[in-house]
């Protein structure tokens, strides 16, 4: 088992949702991509790397050999698996602190689903529907999702100032330089171990 | 498409595990030992293959049952479960898998149903794809940056935060050169490994007012 790697945590969930449910759960997520402006909240968080959700019919379950047994289930299932920064107790605070009309939206399609406030049963019910991780890699595990982001605004900035070095005067390079410095000091933070937590 | 975002790709495979009763110990055993010995730095399989930004293996021995009055429901098979976030196509990703670590992928992938090995690459895509499950909804902190990408502006974020503390106060001709001079040095560094390990700056704290 192993939920972290360096900064990140895997989460793994499912739930059950009665079938004639899940076709409202696919018009929600239908609208949330396609209005960009309600995943503002998903973006603020900010310590989130990758999430996704994935609903599977009863009778979808996968069969790569047509001899064995289908599956015979009453309910669909959603699968939620997200990687994010933090514990898993941050986690689920914030979710149940930012997004709680989102998370209810999502999840009030399945069985027995609490709400996410107040947040004592919701993480009763997320212990109760998640299952752990066996493997589990990041090409960068001592960066967060911040940091990524950070990296990236450093490159672009480092990019501009590099295509201008070279041909300027020391006075117009000393100019540039000071507005690099502005655009890239607080993104500087240093990535690394995860601190421990207890 | 819901499977992408931006550059990205989400892939989830849930590939039932083979139940036979007579295996010793049982097959969803046999891949979380092995999964639990495989590495997870450089050395890993995802790290010597491109594209992969994260990914995860489970073993999902059962649904939920989440209590009266909702009704109890049993798999008749245990899933392995593959989520993986990588870079462009899914037929190029697979590929470059079953090319670059097979041993790997297949001594995970041989204890379940109808899976044909790596060494027939059309059958090895068509296996995983009938075993792909499409993402409803897909969300990637960042989108539209590839691995190489990340891992150079990683690299490039640490060595110029070196490059301003050690160049506070340099006149602009003599800085003017000492970039030019870094710049250079920086584009000439291989990209850095997947999962390598970074080591800390070592930066110097104690000033007035910390």
């Amino acid at each position: 088992m192993s939920n972290i790697n360096g900064k990140v945590y895997a989460m793994n969930v499912v739930t059950p949702m009665k079938p004639w449910k899940t076709w409202f759960l696919r018009l929600i997520f239908f609208l949330l991509g396609a209005i960009k402006s309600k995943q503002q909240d998903l973006i603020n968080l900010s310590f989130i790397e990758f999430a996704r959700w994935v609903i599977v019919p009863r009778k979808s379950f996968p069969r790569p050999d047509e001899r064995m047994d289908a599956e015979e289930l009453r309910y669909d299932y959603l699968l939620f698996f997200s990687n994010f920064n933090g514990t898993w107790n941050q986690y689920i605070d914030a979710f149940s602190a930012v997004l709680f009309q989102g998370l209810n939206l999502i999840w009030m399609w399945s069985e027995k689903f609490p709400g996410s406030v107040p947040v004592t049963p919701f993480k009763e019910y997320i212990s109760r529907v998640q299952f752990d991780t066996d493997y589990y890699y990041t090409a960068y595990p001592h960066a967060t999702a911040n940091d990524l982001k950070a990296a990236h605004i450093v490159q672009a900035s480092f990019d501009q100032l590099d295509a201008t070095t070279a041909t300027c005067t020391p006075r117009e390079f000393e100019a540039a330089y000071l507005k690099f410095m502005l655009q890239v000091q607080s993104h500087l933070g240093e990535t690394g171990e995860p601190p421990v937590v207890f | 498409m819901p499977n992408q975002s931006g550059s990205l790709y989400g892939l989830t495979i849930l590939s039932p595990i083979i139940d036979d009763e007579s295996a010793t110990p049982s097959h969803d055993l046999q891949i979380r030992e092995y999964l639990a010995n495989l590495p997870t730095d450089c050395k890993g399989p995802f790290a010597l293959a491109p594209y992969t930004h994260l990914t995860r293996l489970a073993v999902m021995d059962d649904v939920i049952y989440v209590g009266m009055p909702s009704s109890e429901e049993h798999l008749k098979f245990k899933y392995l479960i593959w989520e993986a976030n990588f870079d462009g196509d899914l037929d190029r990703y697979l590929v470059a898998l079953a090319k670059t670590v097979p041993d790997q992928i297949n001594a995970i992938w041989s204890h379940c149903v109808g899976y044909p090995g790596t060494a027939n690459l059309d059958k090895f895509l068509t296996y995983m794809k009938s075993c792909q499950l499409e993402t409803t909804f897909y969300f990637a902190a960042v989108n539209d940056k590839s691995l190489t990408q990340t891992l150079t502006a990683l690299q490039t974020q640490r060595a110029v935060a070196d490059f301003i503390a050690k160049h506070r106060g340099t006149p602009a001709p003599e800085l003017q050169r000492e970039f030019l001079k870094f710049s250079a040095r920086l584009k000439a560094m291989p990209t850095p490994l997947p999962a390598a390990v970074s080591h800390p700056r070592g930066i110097k704290t104690g000033g007035r007012n910390e």
